[in-house]
C-alpha cells in the first residue's frame, strides 16, 4: 500500500535552489550580484579612498591613466576623474548609490504593483476592470518618458527619482500578479480552501500570494536591472540624480566631454561596472524564467 | 516477401539521460505486427507505452535516445536512418494520432491549409486538386458538409471533429502502419464510441495495421486483436485480446483486470485496492443542531438551482447594447434549474460528458460558486450567505477535487495543508493539531511521519489521500467529490475507491459524486442523476437506471460504454 | 467584427480623453500655469490680460474644456524658447524622428526576429548561444552607454562615420529625409544601429521563446509525424504560431523607440523630437511639453488599436468571436 516517498522532506525552496544550480552561468552571475551588492554595502571599508572627502581632491592629478601614482604616492588602478578623484573608488561609491536606487524603487514598484495587482484578481469586477485598465494603458507608455517626465514635474533629488522611477515600473509588476493570481485563484486547490471554508484574506496571503512568486521574482530582476538603467540615463541626461549623488550614470555622463579627447576611461570603467552589474542581474532572471516556465518542462 | 512481417520491433530500449540519472523508458520491447493487424499497447502512466510508438516513428524529444535494438518496416531498419529518410517515411508509410486534438491541430491555420501541408510533404500537387483531396479526406472520416469544413479554422471543431481531421491527416498517403497514441482520452464516451466504430471500419477497408496505444482496457479490447501489456518499459504478457484478457497468466494483467470496478459486484471492496489503513478519529462532537432543522425536507436539497457563465460587457459595450447597434455577449446556461435532493447516508452519482454542468452544479453544492437563483438546503439550513457578495457559511459540505496535483497547494507541507481549515474553524487546538493530522494521515493510509513533506514529494494517488484528509478533517457530513480518481492509473483508482467506500461506511458520510466514468459511479454509488445539457435527464436507483434507462441519452450513454470481454 | 472594431475605436477615444487631462493635470494645473503661457520676464499688465485671456480666474474644468478646444483647433500655444507655433515646431522636427525610430525598429525586426527562431530552433547549439549572449548584453547595456562607445570606436577612432547630425537631407513632399542621400545614410546609420540594439536583443528573446515553446508543442510534433521538412514546420507552422506576440511586441516597440528617441538623438545631437523635448524639459518650455506628451500619447492609441486590428486578422479565433 505505501508506496516510497523520497527519505527526507525537501522544501520547493530547496529544490528550486538545487535547480537553479544547474546552471553554471546563472551561478556566477549570482555571485557577481552578491559580490557587487556586498562591495557596494561595504564600500566605505572597502574602497582605498573616499572620493568625496575634499581632502582627496588634487586637481593638479586629474584625469590621469589608469596606473597613474599620484601624488600621495598612491596607484590609481582605473586612473582619475576631472576632479582628480580615484576612479575605482568613485565607481564603489556610484555602484551603491545605483543599487540603493534600484533596490528602493523596485521594492516600493514591487509593492504598490502586487498590491494592485492581486487585489484587482481578488476582489474581481468593475475594480479588476478599472485597475487593470489603468495598468494596461500605462504599460502601453514607455517606461523612460514617464520617468522623464515625472523627475521634469518633481524636480531633481534622490526622493523625486524614487518615485519618478517607481511610478514607472509598478505597472509591471501589477500585470505580472494579476495573472499569476487569477491562475491560480482559478485552481483547484484554491477553490478548495474557499470550500473549506476560510476567510478570503487567509486565502489570498497564504495561498495565491506565495504561489505567484516564481514569476514575479523574474521580474523583479529584469525591473530592478532596468531601474538602475533608467536612473543611469536619466542621470546622464540630466534630469535625473542631482551632483551631489554621483551614481554610475552620472560618473559616465561626467565622463563623456572628455571621452572625445581619448581620456575614455573617465566614462568607460564606471560604464562597465554599471553593465556587469546589469548583465549579472538579467542572467539570474533568465535562469529563474526558465525554471518557472511551465510550458518547458519536459 | 509475404513472410516478413509488415513491423519487426527486436529489443527496443529507449533511455532518458537525465541530470538526474538514466531512466529506461523502454527496455526491451520486442514485437511483430502483421499487414493489417490491429494491435493494443497497454499500460498504466510511465509504463513506456507512448515512448515506444514515438520510438518507432522516430520522434523523440532530446534527452531521449534509442540505445539499442530494431525497428524494421518490411525489412527496412528504421533505427539510425538519416532525418532525411526518416521524414519521407513518417506520413507516409507510417502516420500517427496523437491525443489531445485540442493541442495538435494549429490554430492559426485552417483545416484544408493543414491537410494541404500534410499533401505537400510526400507529393507535389496543384492548388485545386489540394483542395478536392483536402475534401475528399474529410468526407472519408464523415466529417459533414466537407465543401464548407474545408476552410474552417480548428476552433471551429468540437474535439471529436479535430481528432477525425487528425485522423484524415493520418490516413492521406494511404500509410501501412497508423500508431494512435491514446486517440480517445480526452473524449466523452459517446463520441469515443464513434471515433472506435470509424476506425475499425476504416482500417479494414484500407488495410492499415494499426498500434493503439491506451491505458484502458475495454477500448483496447473492442478494437484489437492482439495486445502487449507493458509496464515498467517491459511487455510482461502478449497476445490475442481474448486470451489476454480473459485468461490473464501474468499477474499484472491479472491485477490491471481485478481493479476495475466494472468487473466487481457494485459496493465491493475491488481486489487490488485492499489495504490496511487506520480507522479514522472519532467524530467529534458538533455543536447543537440548530432550531431551523425542519424533518419534513430531505437531508440535502438541491432548489431549482441555475447558473448563467456570462462575459460582462465593458461600458461602451453596454452603450452600444442599449443604441441596439450591438446584441448582449452570449452566455453559457450550465446549470438549467435542477432540483435534486440527497438522503443522509446516501451517495448519488452525478453522471454527464464534459460540458453537461456537472462540475458547476457539484462546486454550487459544496459553496464555491453561488447559484444565480435557487438555493442549496443542508439539514434545512442554506450553505450560501443571503447578500450581494454571498460567501460559504457551513463548514458541513467539503470537496475533494480531480487533479491532486493542482488540488493542493505546492507550497505548503501536506500536514499544514490537512490542519489549516480545523485550526481556523476551532474543531482542534494548536496542540493536538499534530495528533489530529497523524490520525487522519493514517486513516487514508499515509505514513504518519510524511505531514512535513511537501505536495511535489508524493505519487498521484498519494496526493489524493492527502486531499480526502483534507477534506475529511473538516468534519463534514456532505461530501462532494469532483472526479477524484478520472486522473489515477486503474490499479491506484481501486485503492482510492476502496477507501471512500470505507471511510463513508466508517463515518456515515453522504456523498455527491460526479463522474464520467459511468462504472465507477455504477460501483460507488446509490443512486445515479444524468446530466445533460445542464438538466438533469434522468434519476433513481443505481441499478434501475443502469439495466432500464428510461431517456434517449442515457441509453445512448450507457451503449457507448465499451465492454470488457467475460470469460 | 463591427463591433470590435467600434469597441476598440470608443476605448482609443476615452483613453485620448483620459491622456489629455492627465497631461492638463500634470503640466498646467501643477504649479502656477501663468508661468506656462509667458515668459517669466513680462509686466504684470500683460500678466493679468493674459490671465483673463485664458481664463485662468475660471474653475479647473472650466479651464480643461477651454484647454481641450484649443487643442482641438490644433492651438498648442508658442514655445517659448523659440517663438513659434509649437505645432509647427514638433512637425518640422517629427519627421527626422520617424526616420530614425523606423530604420531602427524595421532593422531590429528584420535581423531579430530570424536569430531569434533560430536559437530557438536549435537552443543548444553554439549559434544559437552566441545569439543569446548578444542578445542579453543588447537586453542590459544602457542605450546612451552604447551610443558612447560607438561614437568613440567609429567615429574618433576609426573615423568611418560621423558622431552626430542629421547630413544632407533630400525634400520630398515638402518633408526633409536624410536616408536619401549618401551622406545622410551615414549619419542615419550609427543613431540607428544604437537606437536598434535594444530592440534587437528584445525582438530576438521573444522570437526565441515562442519558438522553444512552439517546437516542444503537440502542434510541430504532430506536423513531423506527417513527414512535414523542417523548413516548412518554421515557415507555416511555428511562424504562424509566434506571429502574435511578435506583432504586439513590433507595435509596442515602435511607440517606445519613439520616445527612447530621446537618448539617442541627444547623444548623436539628431534634430528631432526627442532632442527638442529634452531641451524644452531643462528649459521648461511648458508649451512644447504638452505637445509633445499629447502627440506621443496619439501615437501610442493609434498603434495600439492597430495592433488590435492586426490580432483580428492574425488569430482566427477572434475573428470568429468578433462576428458574433
Amino acid at each position: 500500500m505505501r508506496q516510497p516517498v523520497p527519505p527526507s522532506e525537501i522544501s520547493p525552496a530547496a529544490r528550486f535552489w538545487a535547480e537553479f544550480q544547474e546552471s553554471r552561468v546563472a551561478v556566477v552571475a549570482l555571485a557577481v550580484v552578491v559580490l557587487m551588492l556586498g562591495v557596494a554595502i561595504f564600500a566605505p571599508l572597502v574602497a582605498p579612498q573616499n572620493p568625496y572627502d575634499l581632502a582627496n581632491l588634487v586637481l593638479m592629478d586629474a584625469r590621469r591613466p589608469p596606473g597613474f601614482v599620484g601624488s600621495s604616492g598612491y596607484t590609481h588602478i582605473l586612473g582619475t576623474d576631472a576632479q582628480g578623484r580615484d576612479l575605482f573608488s568613485a565607481i564603489l561609491y556610484g555602484l551603491r548609490i545605483s543599487l540603493q536606487m534600484g533596490l528602493i524603487a523596485g521594492t516600493l514598484a514591487f509593492t504598490v504593483g502586487v498590491t494592485l495587482g492581486v487585489g484587482a484578481a481578488y476582489l474581481g469586477g468593475r475594480w479588476e476592470a478599472f485597475i487593470m485598465r489603468v495598468v494596461d494603458l500605462q504599460l502601453a507608455f514607455p517606461a523612460i518618458l514617464l520617468a522623464l517626465v515625472l523627475s521634469a514635474l518633481l524636480g531633481q533629488g534622490k526622493m523625486q527619482l524614487i518615485a519618478a522611477l517607481a511610478a514607472a515600473q509598478y505597472a509591471y509588476f501589477a500585470r505580472t500578479a494579476h495573472g499569476a493570481a487569477s491562475a491560480e485563484r482559478g485552481k483547484d486547490y484554491v477553490e478548495a480552501v474557499l470550500s473549506t471554508p476560510l476567510p478570503a484574506w487567509r486565502v489570498v496571503l497564504k495561498h495565491i500570494f506565495p504561489n505567484c512568486l516564481p514569476p514575479l521574482i523574474v521580474v523583479a530582476t529584469v525591473q530592478v536591472a532596468s531601474a538602475i538603467a533608467l536612473e543611469a540615463t536619466l542621470s546622464f541626461l540630466g534630469v535625473g540624480l542631482p551632483v551631489t549623488e554621483p551614481s554610475l550614470g552620472m560618473l559616465i555622463s561626467n565622463g563623456f566631454q572628455y571621452m572625445l579627447s581619448g581620456r575614455y576611461w573617465i566614462s568607460i570603467y564606471p560604464g562597465i561596472a554599471l553593465i556587469v552589474l546589469i548583465v549579472a542581474i538579467n542572467l539570474v532572471g533568465d535562469r529563474i524564467r526558465d525554471q518557472v516556465n511551465p510550458r518547458l518542462k519536459r | 516477401m509475404t513472410d516478413t512481417p509488415l513491423l519487426d520491433v527486436a529489443d527496443l530500449a529507449t533511455f532518458f539521460h537525465a541530470r538526474a540519472g538514466v531512466v529506461k523508458a523502454v527496455d526491451g520491447v520486442s514485437f511483430s505486427l502483421k499487414r493489417g493487424e490491429v494491435m493494443g499497447l497497454v499500460g498504466e502512466s510511465g509504463s513506456g507505452k507512448s515512448i515506444t510508438g514515438f520510438s518507432i516513428i522516430g520522434l523523440l524529444d532530446p534527452p531521449g535516445r534509442i540505445e539499442r535494438g530494431s525497428v524494421k518496416l518490411e525489412g527496412r531498419e528504421l533505427v539510425g536512418l538519416p532525418p532525411d529518410e526518416l521524414r519521407a517515411i513518417r506520413g507516409k508509410a507510417i502516420s500517427m494520432v496523437f491525443q489531445d486534438p485540442m493541442m495538435t491541430l494549429n490554430p492559426m491555420l485552417t483545416i484544408g491549409d493543414q491537410i494541404g501541408l500534410a499533401l505537400e510533404a510526400h507529393e507535389s500537387v496543384t492548388g485545386t486538386e489540394r483542395r478536392q483531396r483536402a475534401i475528399a479526406a474529410l468526407a472519408q472520416v464523415r466529417i459533414p458538409d466537407p465543401q464548407t469544413k474545408v476552410d474552417f479554422y480548428p476552433h471551429q471543431f468540437s474535439g471529436g471533429m479535430r481528432q477525425r481531421v487528425a485522423i484524415a491527416i493520418a490516413l492521406l498517403h494511404r500509410p501501412r502502419l497508423i500508431i494512435c497514441d491514446e486517440p480517445t482520452t480526452a473524449l466523452d464516451v459517446s463520441i469515443q464510441a464513434e471515433i472506435l466504430a470509424e476506425m475499425k471500419e476504416l482500417v479494414a477497408q484500407l488495410g492499415t495495421a494499426l498500434i493503439w496505444i491506451s491505458h484502458d482496457l475495454a477500448t483496447v479490447a473492442s478494437i484489437a486483436d492482439h495486445v502487449c501489456v507493458m509496464r515498467y518499459g517491459k511487455i510482461v504478457e502478449a497476445g490475442p485480446v481474448l486470451q489476454v484478457l480473459t485468461r490473464p497468466q501474468h499477474p499484472y494483467t491479472q491485477g490491471l483486470l481485478d481493479s476495475l470496478p466494472s468487473r466487481a459486484k457494485p459496493g465491493a471492496m475491488l481486489a487490488r485496492g485492499a489495504g490496511t489503513d487506520a480507522a479514522p478519529p472519532p467524530r467529534l462532537p458538533r455543536q447543537a443542531e440548530s432550531g431551523h432543522r425542519r424533518a419534513d425536507l430531505p437531508y440535502v436539497v438541491i432548489e431549482t438551482v441555475g447558473k448563467r457563465f456570462q462575459r460582462k460587457s465593458g461600458v461602451l459595450r453596454l452603450l452600444a447594447q442599449k443604441v441596439g447597434l450591438l446584441g448582449p455577449l452570449p452566455a453559457v446556461q450550465a446549470v438549467d434549474h435542477v432540483t435534486l435532493s440527497i438522503a443522509r447516508g446516501e451517495a448519488l452519482g452525478l453522471v454527464g460528458e464534459s460540458g453537461s454542468g456537472k462540475s458547476t452544479l457539484g462546486r454550487i453544492v459544496a459553496g464555491i460558486y453561488a447559484p444565480d437563483s435557487g438555493q442549496i438546503l443542508l439539514d434545512g439550513e442554506p450553505v450560501m450567505s443571503p447578500g450581494d457578495r454571498p460567501h460559504k457559511i457551513t463548514t458541513r459540505i467539503q470537496t475533494i477535487f480531480q487533479d491532486p496535483f493542482a488540488s493542493l497547494n505546492p507550497r505548503m507541507r501536506i500536514g499544514d495543508s490537512i490542519a489549516e481549515g480545523p485550526l481556523a474553524h476551532g474543531l482542534v487546538g494548536r496542540a493536538e493539531a499534530g495528533t489530529y493530522v497523524a490520525q487522519w494521515l493514517a486513516a487514508v493510509g499515509l505514513d504518519p511521519a510524511f505531514a512535513g513533506r511537501y505536495p511535489h514529494q508524493f505519487s498521484g494517488g498519494q496526493r489524493q489521500r492527502v486531499a480526502i484528509a483534507r477534506a475529511l478533517a473538516m468534519q463534514p457530513d456532505v461530501v462532494v467529490c469532483d472526479e477524484p480518481v478520472a486522473s489515477l492509473d486503474v490499479s491506484i483508482q481501486a485503492q482510492i475507491i476502496n477507501l471512500l467506500l470505507r471511510l463513508r461506511q466508517e463515518l456515515g458520510l453522504t456523498l455527491l459524486f460526479i463522474s464520467h466514468d459511468l462504472s465507477v459511479v455504477r460501483h460507488l454509488c446509490d443512486r445515479v442523476a444524468i446530466m445533460h445539457r445542464g438538466k438533469i435527464v434522468e434519476s433513481g436507483p443505481a441499478g434501475e437506471v443502469y439495466d432500464n434507462p428510461r431517456d434517449a441519452y442515457t441509453q445512448r450513454l450507457l451503449a457507448a460504454v465499451p465492454v470488457l470481454p467475460v470469460a | 467584427m463591427l463591433g470590435h472594431i467600434l469597441g476598440r475605436l470608443g476605448q482609443a477615444l476615452v483613453v485620448m480623453l483620459v491622456m489629455s487631462a492627465l497631461v492638463f493635470v500634470g503640466v498646467y494645473a501643477i504649479g502656477n500655469p501663468i508661468d506656462v503661457l509667458i515668459g517669466p520676464d513680462v509686466s504684470q499688465d500683460i500678466r493679468l490680460d493674459t490671465i483673463a485671456r485664458y481664463g485662468l480666474d475660471q474653475p479647473l474644468h472650466v479651464q480643461y474644456f477651454t484647454f481641450l478646444g484649443r487643442i482641438l483647433q490644433g492651438d498648442f500655444g508658442r514655445s517659448f524658447v523659440f517663438g513659434m507655433p509649437v505645432l509647427d515646431l514638433i512637425l518640422s522636427r517629427l519627421p527626422a524622428t520617424l526616420e530614425l525610430t523606423l530604420a531602427a525598429v524595421v532593422g531590429a525586426a528584420l535581423i531579430g526576429i530570424p536569430a531569434g527562431i533560430y536559437a530557438g530552433y536549435r537552443p543548444d547549439g553554439l549559434a544559437a548561444k552566441a545569439i543569446m549572449t548578444i542578445s542579453i548584453l543588447g537586453f542590459s547595456v544602457p542605450t546612451f552607454w552604447i551610443g558612447l562607445v560607438l561614437i568613440m570606436a567609429f567615429a574618433v577612432e576609426l573615423q568611418w562615420l560621423p558622431a552626430g547630425g542629421r547630413g544632407a537631407t533630400v525634400s520630398v513632399f515638402g518633408v526633409e529625409w536624410s536616408f536619401l542621400t549618401a551622406n545622410g545614410l551615414s549619419h542615419l546609420l550609427l543613431p540607428a544601429c544604437n537606437l536598434a540594439f535594444f530592440k534587437l536583443a528584445l525582438m530576438t528573446r521573444l522570437a526565441r521563446a515562442g519558438t522553444r515553446e512552439a517546437m516542444l508543442s503537440d502542434t510541430v510534433k504532430f506536423a513531423r509525424a506527417a513527414g512535414l521538412s523542417e523548413w516548412t514546420v518554421l515557415r507555416r507552422h511555428v511562424l504562424r504560431l509566434i506571429a502574435i506576440p511578435l506583432v504586439t511586441v513590433f507595435g509596442l516597440e515602435f511607440a517606445s523607440t519613439l520616445a527612447f528617441a530621446v537618448v539617442t538623438e541627444t547623444i548623436f545631437s539628431w534634430p528631432g523630437i526627442g532632442k527638442l523635448i529634452i531641451d524644452s524639459i531643462t528649459s521648461l518650455d511648458r508649451p512644447v511639453m504638452v505637445a509633445y506628451l499629447m502627440l506621443v500619447s496619439f501615437v501610442f492609441i493609434m498603434i495600439n488599436f492597430l495592433v488590435d486590428l492586426a490580432y483580428v486578422g492574425l488569430d482566427p479565433r477572434l475573428r470568429r468571436a468578433g462576428s458574433r
